[in-house]
């Protein structure tokens, strides 16, 4: 089976770089964007298995980019990463297709078992 | 398993430095097109890499002719850094092949030869070259023609290319290492935000209200994955809620080696007062009994102003040893720890004094009227029990229970001779009782603690169709607290002796409650009352009754009838 393919977008360069760490150490295929327009370019492109997206970046907010990806591409998977204590309106997040919001500072440990179950529960449906 | 790692370890120590693999193979791409060849040697002059992409002309001609050329020999003289002024040196070995041979150090380590091989400018297919061809088997006709395909160079050329060659890997070599060095800032990175997320988990949980066992065993699942240990432990001193210790995780140890290792620990680091960390317990001569079930130990005190409350410890890292970073990790739990300790005694202490005054200010109510002898505690715990009935939150329903204690606290300003009357109240003594509810609620009203359960006291005396007192207020404009009390306490009332007649039997009190729905009770409170099993009360009752020897005259009825129909 090919290695999953997973978009990271955050406009702090260290959140990227741990992530990404974390998930190819793993397995997975990574990609990187730090802004949300990259982040929408590379999603069109490449149609990754799954998105990691922070909330507040530059061009493009992380709800956005998950609203105009709904939009365009099939249903992507998004774990969404905010500052604690922030909290997005649910019903803004369920359109936007975003399954779990998750407060930074988080766990990478526990981000890369939730990317897992995500993706074993979307083995599993299809 | 570990045999194979220091197989590797081994192997790789015996063979001589060399550049690294994928740097060369990324140089190689880039400089394939203009027609170079690149070879990598190691410090012995020894073939260590090569590009198998390259075509044919070199693959087949050049390639195994460095293989068995003197270069290698060569090559290993020149094992000395060049200087840099220094020309690049050509090697003219191969027939109408020119090889730049450049020596790669690294902080005075010679990390190997880099060589660019081209094809010469001026290539032709002399006696030699179709000698060594012939050699390796080739067709001087292939090889004129593979060589065509091949662009090639003068001796000034290659030198200019080979040096464009050289500092391109060293800057490919410098982006690997600092590729390197981000990948391991980041893996420390990613250590820190476990551990930043662990102290938030670890704070988020300290509700005073929680108990210590629930917190602490929290607090020790939560530090396993993140410390990678086979066991995290915590050890309270005899202040504490629930002293002794107990151990989480996946190590398994009898009770009597957990409670001797925890309080060894107490007494060793209530005067050491800093962490304790020790690698190798059978080595140690304190911790020696404790070889034989663990090899690491790390273990730092509980503490609140210079007192040692308890200890946090863990057990077995699983992958490598214990060091200062765990030390710091566990450290700052504990001092999260402490402090929740430190609040939930100041909350145990704060509620606890707080819940001792409301009893005896109840009790000192109930003691003016012997008739009345703990209705109180029985109104609160029923008021309990129908609040837990109509589904209120747990904060909520002993907000009702206190109220409930509370409720006939302004009794203490109604005159003995009214409360303790064997016959009917005149019009004017009923004035008198009517006052209790509003004196209740103005002996409350200056104690923020408990300010939020007047109305509870000052409305329990409503009733749903608006002919109670003191306000007249019908329905839901009667606060719920005030409702369900004045359930409880009506039932109460009905089921116990009273100084003008006897208790009525429990299937007596439920049928007035049933015809009294909606006009005396609330209706909806009356039904959820009703459709509780009798065996419940009779539990908490019976339970209350050993803690409370006041209950012991709970009335007979309540104790001996079979369970309340289920409506």
């Amino acid at each position: 089976m090919t290695a999953k393919t997973i978009l990271v977008a955050d406009d702090e360069s260290h959140i990227l770089s741990v992530v990404s760490l974390k998930l190819r150490n793993a397995g997975f295929r990574v990609l990187t964007a730090a802004d949300g327009q990259e982040a929408l370019d590379l999603a069109r492109q490449e149609r990754p298995d799954l998105l990691i997206t922070d909330y507040h970046m530059p061009l493009l907010s992380g709800i956005e980019l998950c609203r105009r990806l709904r939009q365009e591409c099939a249903f992507i998977p998004t774990i969404m990463l905010t500052a604690r204590g922030y909290n997005l309106d649910p019903t803004d997040t369920a359109e936007s297709g975003i399954l779990l919001m998750i407060s930074k500072p988080f766990s990478p440990r526990h981000l890369l078992a939730t990317v897992q179950e995500i993706l074993a529960r979307q083995v599993a449906a299809a | 398993m570990t045999l194979q790692v220091e197989n590797i370890l081994a192997e790789l120590s015996d063979r001589p430095a060399a550049l690294p693999a994928a740097v060369l193979e990324a140089l190689a791409a880039r400089f394939r097109p203009a027609g170079l060849f690149l070879l990598a040697l190691f410090p012995d002059g020894k073939l260590a890499w090569h590009d198998r992409a390259a075509g044919a002309f070199f693959l087949r001609y050049v390639f195994p002719l460095v293989q068995n050329s003197e270069l290698s020999n060569r090559a290993g003289d020149g094992a000395q850094p060049p200087r840099p002024s220094a020309g690049i040196a050509i090697d003219r070995s191969i027939p109408g092949v020119l090889l730049a041979v450049l020596p790669h150090v690294e902080k005075r380590q010679n990390l190997g030869f880099l060589v660019v091989a081209a094809r010469e400018e001026a290539f032709a297919l002399s006696e030699d070259a179709l000698r060594f061809a012939g050699r390796l088997g080739l067709d001087g006709a292939w090889l004129d023609h593979q060589a065509g395909d091949v662009p090639g160079f003068i001796e000034t050329a290659l030198q200019t290319q080979a040096r464009l060659v050289s500092g391109c890997l060293k800057d490919q070599l410098r982006l690997a290492g600092l590729e390197h060095e981000l990948d391991s800032v980041s893996e420390q990175l990613a250590s820190t935000y476990e551990e930043l997320s662990l102290i938030y988990q670890v704070s988020g949980g300290m509700k005073v209200n929680r108990s210590s066992e629930d917190f602490f065993k929290q607090t020790c699942l939560d530090v396993l994955p993140v410390m990678g240990v086979r066991a995290v432990g915590v050890a309270l001193g005899p202040e504490a809620h629930s002293p002794g210790a107990v151990l989480f995780g996946q190590m398994e140890l009898p009770a009597g080696i957990i409670a001797r290792l925890g309080g060894q620990l107490l007494s060793m680091l209530s005067v050491r007062k800093s962490a304790l960390l020790i690698n190798d317990l059978a080595a140690n001569p304190q911790f020696k009994w404790l070889g034989e079930h663990a090899r690491h130990l790390l273990a730092v005190p509980l503490q609140r102003y210079d007192k040692t409350l308890g200890c946090l410890f863990a057990l077995d890292k699983e992958i490598g040893d214990f060091d200062s970073a765990d030390a710091k990790l566990l450290n700052s739990i504990a001092n999260e720890s402490a402090i929740y300790l430190e609040n939930a005694k100041l909350f145990e202490d704060a509620h606890g004094l707080m819940m001792g005054l409301l009893h005896s200010l109840t009790s000192a109510v109930d003691a003016k009227d012997a008739y009345t002898c703990g209705h109180s505690e029985r109104v609160a715990l029923l008021s309990r029990h129908l609040s837990q009935a109509a589904g209120l939150g747990d904060y909520e329903v002993e907000q009702v229970y206190m109220a409930g204690l509370l409720h006939d606290v302004g009794k203490i300003g109604v005159p003995e001779s009214v409360l303790q009357k064997t016959g009917k109240l005149t019009p004017e003594e009923f004035e008198l009782m009517k006052k209790h509810p509003r004196i209740g609620a103005r002996i409350l009203q200056d104690v923020r603690q408990v300010k939020h359960l007047i109305p509870g006291v000052l409305h329990h005396h409503e009733r749903f169709d608006g002919a109670g007192y003191p306000d007249g207020l019908a329905g839901a404009a009667i606060p719920l607290m005030g409702r369900i009390i004045c359930l409880a306490d009506s039932f109460d009332a009905m089921t116990s002796n009273r100084t003008y007649r006897k208790a009525l039997p429990l299937e007596v009190a439920l049928t007035e409650i049933r015809r009294c729905a909606g006009t005396h009770f609330d209706p909806e409170l009356a039904e959820a009352f009703l459709g509780t099993n009798a065996d419940r009360y009779r539990e908490l009752l019976l339970d209350h009754q050993q803690k409370s020897r006041k209950l012991l005259d709970f009335p007979e009825p309540l104790r001996e009838h079979a369970p309340l129909s289920n409506r």
